[in-house]
């Protein structure tokens, strides 16, 4: 099941200040709700995981993140990330492109493009819940991506990544996610 | 035909079902109400992945649960040659998977544990590793060279299963070449999936001090299950006793054997104790035998004046990761080459092709005598393009073009020998009850002020009650069936079937005929079925063909105790044979009524005062063999109002006039037709068993697949002729699923009728409101 979403959110931030975060993994990993970096094996490759529980179903996707293309000079960044869950429940693979562009009162505006391709377990809960489910998450992404920005002001430029990671948070995503899918005109 | 009493109960009456007491009551007993001592149970892990290498499976951390008893693998199989399974269509299946996976849910490993929780809890902590493979999901795309080959266990390095054609290919291509007036249409039958209350399950008992073998079975089929499990397991027929408790609807997908069944009995062998393994409702939608997945064109030629010259047919079937249909041997598609329909076609050519696709595997008959109702829809829909071609009125195309009642017994251009018929007269009535004239009227002038109203006429031929043993059989065993009747000394009486209900009304429809044959009254006749250990063998329930085999078995078998109790009334009354007549529940002297005894005194004489010479007791078996198939048939006519706005159907009325010969029971008929239309309803409008590209399942919960409740369900409007088989012992023909088969094109119709003027020639099925919103927005249409 392939899901794309595309989002755009601007930030109070420089674009040189939101880039120095966009581009660093490790950062940007911590915005991703129960993600982590596990491994770093070259300057473009990286091993991580993330665990996502929707309802009852736990999924730890254990896998790879391999910066495609890193274009300084535009801003551009796109990571594509492919994992399978442990107990093997099933994959999932996303190509994430983001793209900065300064905006005229200094800060930046953040266009992100996902590709999220998702088989087994959580791609039977049917296109309705796991749109959902994507759209939960990337608001998570962006909210904790503003935190991160402003936390990185204020500790001085370095982002805690000491805490373990939280899975995404069960109950409550599932729960809105059926909410969401009930409440939206059916196709 | 003797008009038995109401107390009697006999052929027509419309008593009430004897097992609906229990049903009503929540008294059933199902698979799922058996506990046995020490019994345990099983889960299935299944895959994730429609089409991946299957690396490694680690049950280590499962085993570690406490209460986990034992975990079986495709490797543990393996070694007990066990991992494959024969299937009823001359394929095999895996049990449990090794080398790689071919559907996503499919059977990985078994997880053994004391309670049902623990089981579900430790199967999901076996960890398997997995590598993904390029998935086939699209039939169409089956046999690109480029394609991925799913099957490599085969000799044949390819995903096509078998071409299979009939008919006159020559003959048909040159009338068509030749022919004014030619008309196609490519219709889908979608895959979509019975969905019976009751899923699948078992309990599998292996005594080890007997060796012998009970297992309590969701099948259609108990005899033929046994028989399997002894070929295939090696264990001795006598030493396997199958039961099939209360089924909660089989609809077909109770037919297979599917790999939980088979896992059952090997934990059950190794643990020596019970194993119950129930599936859960996604396991069911998403694993065991789908129906339908037909992509067929069909092709009619004609003359200008509408007369139809011949038929061509061209189908790709998807079939699955495997072969899994119930198919008659020699028929790989079925009875779909009954795709001539109700018409007299001169010629016709009919071939079907089927693929592997990395979908879940079956084909199964969904209330269908094997792949009817895909024939059934497609030559409806078939005739209503071809009225479109000719701009005629569709019922006026259908008169013209029907088997006449004088050309009975037909033979059809694709080889099927008709029974009896009178196509026109349902017509007739079905048009009158609609008042079909004024409907038209009221169209016409609707379409002038914009509105949306179609009316949809479908008028069906069945085929059904297989079947005659020259003709069919399911993997070699002949498609016969069988009925024994024992009458105790009281006068009551015992029958036991080959078949077996799953909510058809069996013990109260065979009482019926027990009580036309013999007098007695059908509340005195105990019906019985589904213990292999007690029952005759039979081929089980599906296909309608309970009454026309059973049904027939039932009545030769009352006969020949009848013919017994003539000999015994005869000594009674001191009075030769001949000079004895019958009226229901009695034999009485010619000329002198008062001189008679009832069958009860009869029965209690073969037990307590036997004719010299004569053996005692009063019973009688028979193994019906049919001579042919019976014909039903019917004319069907909806009426749909469709909202501009929403694109949203409403069906406005629904008349239904069905012909099965003689009937037994008119209130179980009709429930029958009533619940046959509603499953046709949500296949046209509602359900579909949908895959994404990576082969992940889109209709694998009751949130995606659809059930029809009273909400969607209309008013249906029934009737009925009556045009008896000549071949059946009491005329009677079939009717569970000619309301399943004729329905969908009548719905489907309705629809294309009521957005033909926009030039919409055909809509596949589910026809959502969302399609059909589409269409009118392209068109231009809103409210």
């Amino acid at each position: 099941m392939a899901i794309k979403i595309e989002k755009t959110f601007q930030v109070k931030e420089p674009i040189e200040k939101v880039w120095s975060l966009l581009s660093d993994p490790y950062k940007v990993v911590t915005c991703v709700q129960g993600a982590q970096i596990t491994e770093q094996i070259d300057d473009r490759n990286y091993k991580g995981s993330i665990r996502v529980k929707v309802g009852p179903s736990v999924t730890d996707y254990k896998g790879e993140i391999q910066i495609v293309h890193l274009d300084q000079e535009a801003y551009e960044i796109e990571i594509l990330g492919k994992g399978q869950d442990v107990r093997g429940k099933g994959s999932a693979s996303m190509k994430m492109t983001g793209k900065l562009r300064a905006l005229e009162d200094g800060g930046t505006e953040v266009t992100s493009i996902s590709e999220l391709n998702v088989v087994g377990i959580l791609a039977q809960m049917g296109a309705r819940v796991i749109t959902e489910v994507s759209n939960i998450m990337f608001e998570k992404f962006t909210s904790n991506f503003r935190q991160q920005l402003q936390a990185s002001e204020t500790a001085g430029g370095e982002a805690s990544q000491t805490h373990a990671p939280e899975p995404i948070s069960g109950v409550s995503v599932a729960m809105s996610a059926l909410k969401a899918a009930f409440t939206r005109e059916k196709k | 035909m003797h008009k038995t009493s109401p107390e009697i109960g006999g052929m027509g009456h419309s008593i009430k079902r004897k097992e609906d007491l229990r049903f009503t009551q929540g008294k059933g007993n199902y698979v799922d109400d058996i506990h046995l001592p020490g019994m345990v149970y099983g889960h299935l892990v299944r895959s994730p992945y429609a089409h991946a290498r299957l690396k490694s499976v680690n049950a280590e951390k499962a085993k570690a649960l406490p209460g986990v008893l034992a975990i079986i693998t495709g490797e543990d199989l393996a070694k007990a040659g066990l991992s494959w399974m024969p299937t009823l269509s001359g394929d095999k299946q895996m049990v449990l998977a090794t080398g790689k996976v071919l559907f996503q849910s499919q059977e990985v490993a078994f997880v053994v544990a004391e309670d049902q929780y623990t089981a579900a809890d430790a199967a999901e902590l076996v960890e398997v590793d997995y590598e993904e493979l390029p998935v086939l999901v699209d039939p169409h795309k089956a046999l690109d060279p480029k394609a991925p080959i799913l099957r490599d266990d085969r000799d044949d390095k390819t995903n096509h299963i078998f071409h299979w054609e009939v008919g006159d290919k020559q003959a048909t291509d040159k009338t068509f070449k030749d022919a004014p007036v030619k008309a196609k249409v490519d219709a889908i039958f979608q895959r979509c999936h019975p969905a019976p209350l009751e899923t699948c399950g078992c309990v599998a008992d292996f005594n080890r001090a007997t060796e012998r073998l009970t297992l309590y079975l969701t099948s259609q089929a108990p005899h033929a299950h046994r028989t399997l499990f002894a070929l295939v397991g090696g264990i001795p027929e006598q030493n396997i006793r199958v039961v099939s408790p209360d089924i909660g609807g089989g609809f077909g997908n109770k037919v297979p054997i599917y790999p939980g069944y088979v896992c059952a009995v090997v934990a059950s062998l190794t643990l020596g104790v019970p194993v119950k393994w129930m599936e859960t409702r996604s396991e069911n939608l998403q694993s065991t035998g789908f129906a339908r997945d037909y992509h067929m064109t069909a092709e009619i030629a004609a003359d200008n004046s509408g007369k139809v010259k011949a038929l061509r047919v061209k189908t790709l079937a998807d079939h699955g990761a495997f072969n899994a249909a119930a198919q008659p041997t020699k028929f790989p598609a079925g009875i779909f080459s009954i795709c001539t329909g109700s018409y007299d076609f001169p010629t016709a050519f009919c071939e079907v092709d089927g693929v592997y696709t990395n979908k879940a595997p079956g084909g199964i008959a969904y209330r269908c005598s094997f792949r009817i109702t895909e024939a059934a829809y497609l030559i409806e829909r078939a005739v209503d393009v071809l009225a479109g071609e000719l701009k005629m009125d569709p019922a006026e195309l259908r008169r013209k073009n029907f088997i006449a009642p004088k050309q009975f017994p037909y033979k059809s251009a694709l080889g099927w020998t008709y029974d009896s018929g009178d196509y026109e007269a349902a017509m007739n009535k079905a048009l009158k009850m609609v008042s079909y004239e004024e409907l038209r009227k009221e169209q016409a002038e609707k379409r002038k002020k914009g509105e949306l109203m179609g009316i949809g006429i479908s008028s069906f031929t069945e085929a059904v009650g297989a079947g005659p043993a020259h003709t069919f059989d399911i993997v070699g065993i002949k498609m016969f069936d069988s009925c024994e009747i024992r009458i105790h000394p009281t006068g009551k009486a015992i029958c036991r079937m080959g078949t077996k209900s799953q909510g058809q009304g069996h013990e109260t429809t065979y009482a019926q005929i027990v009580a036309q044959e013999l007098g007695i009254p059908a509340t005195d006749v105990m019906v019985e079925e589904g213990d292999t250990d007690t029952a005759p063998y039979g081929l089980g329930t599906y296909a309608s063909r309970s009454t026309p085999t059973s049904g027939a078995a039932t009545a030769i078998a009352a006969k020949k105790i009848r013919d017994k109790a003539r000999k015994i009334a005869a000594f009674l009354l001191e009075a030769s044979e001949e000079d004895l007549e019958w009226e229901p529940g009695k034999f009485f002297v010619k000329g002198a009524p008062s001189k008679a005894k009832t069958i009860q005194e009869i029965a209690f004489a073969a037990y307590t005062n036997v004719p010299p010479g004569l053996e005692a007791g009063l019973e009688a078996v028979n193994y019906y063999d049919p001579p042919n198939l019976t014909f039903p048939f019917g004319t069907y006519i909806c009426v749909v109002d469709i909202d501009k706005g929403t694109g949203e159907i409403k069906v406005r009325r629904f008349v239904a006039v069905d012909d099965c010969g003689n009937i037994i029971n008119p209130m179980i008929v009709e429930g029958q037709i009533h619940g046959g239309l509603t499953e046709g309803l949500a296949i046209a409008f509602m359900q579909l068993i949908d895959y994404d590209e990576n082969g992940n399942v889109q209709g694998g919960t009751f949130m995606d697949y659809l059930l029809p409740t009273a909400v969607e369900t209309p008013n249906w409007e029934t009737d009925k002729t009556c045009t008896p088989s000549p071949h059946h012992p009491f005329g009677a023909k079939g009717i569970g699923e000619s309301p399943n088969v004729g329905s969908p094109a009548a719905f489907v119709n309705a629809v294309v009728d009521a957005l033909s003027h926009l030039g919409v020639k055909h809509i596949d099925m589910p026809i959502t409101p969302w399609k059909v919103w589409n269409i009118l927005k392209e068109n231009g249409i809103t409210a």
